[in-house]
């Protein structure tokens, strides 16, 4: 049976979920924003590179928003359909540009904000296909 | 020290095909586990079943994998860039959907999956300079 009617409840959970998904992307960068400079030239590296990030907090506040996120998704699609859940979902494509720029420091661009306008029509695309095109297939 | 832009690029697709074959290993094992979940009883052994799953284990692997070539990925680029070239992932999920999962991929995912092609095309462009 196909749920496709959004309440404000589950609108809720969906930009919270968003917010959070862009807060574990943040602490993910700031995690390793003291490891800009790391030039890994053998495998031996690699585990020098975890070891350093696995010290930062950030790592494990992200892991923990990450989880939450899992969490919070499951709840929603089990109430949702997915092809109405990932637009709404796909909020986070803009969230996190805003978060570079305003936490971040970082440069976002006319030509960035277009590419990422493609990215964001995609994903809808993609995800309000989910039941159009492949149901009747089964 | 300004890091190559391709081999950014080339670190995020690394993560995407990791992310893809967790999906793969996840959906085939659990394909071939039975989801009637209606009872406390049934949720306890369908995680068992999955604990219990060859499948699953290397699909955590991969997830590990993954993570830890995104985190060597965001140390050499832009949050706002690699996030959304991480969306590349939703391209090796329509091929191996399509040639490995045998299912139907239909006319807008195609289209969908092009306009996500192009928006990376874009921003690679806009942050090579």
């Amino acid at each position: 049976m196909l749920n496709r009617k959004v309440t404000l409840k589950i609108l809720l959970f969906l930009i919270f979920t968003d917010i959070l998904e862009t807060f574990a992307q943040y602490c993910f960068k700031k995690t390793v924003i003291p490891q800009s400079d790391f030039i890994i030239q053998n495998f031996s590296d690699v585990f020098l590179f975890i070891k350093s990030v696995s010290l930062s907090p950030y790592l494990w506040v992200a892991f923990l928003s990450v989880f939450a996120v899992f969490v919070l998704w499951s709840t929603i699609l089990s109430k949702i359909d997915l092809s109405v859940a990932v637009p709404i979902a796909s909020f986070s494509y803009i969230l996190v540009p805003l978060v570079s720029i305003f936490f971040l420091h970082e440069e976002v661009t006319f030509l960035d904000w277009t590419g990422i306008t493609f990215i964001l029509l995609g994903v809808i695309f993609v995800s309000m296909s989910s039941h159009k095109d492949e149901a009747p297939a089964k | 020290m300004k890091t190559n832009i391709f081999f950014v690029v080339f670190l995020i697709a690394l993560t995407g095909i990791f992310d893809t074959i967790n999906q793969l290993l996840l959906k085939t094992s659990i394909n071939a586990i039975e989801t009637d979940i209606n009872s406390l009883k049934k949720v306890a052994s369908f995680i068992m079943k999955l604990l219990s799953n060859t499948r699953v284990w290397l699909g955590f692997f991969f997830c590990c994998l993954s993570l830890v070539v995104w985190l060597l990925a965001l140390s050499k680029a832009d949050l706002n860039f690699a996030f959304s070239a991480d969306s590349m992932h939703y391209i090796f999920i329509a091929i191996a959907s399509r040639f490995i999962l045998k299912e139907k991929v239909g006319f807008w995912r195609w289209i969908g999956t092009i306009s996500i092609v192009i928006g990376i095309i874009l921003i690679t462009y806009s942050n090579s300079g």
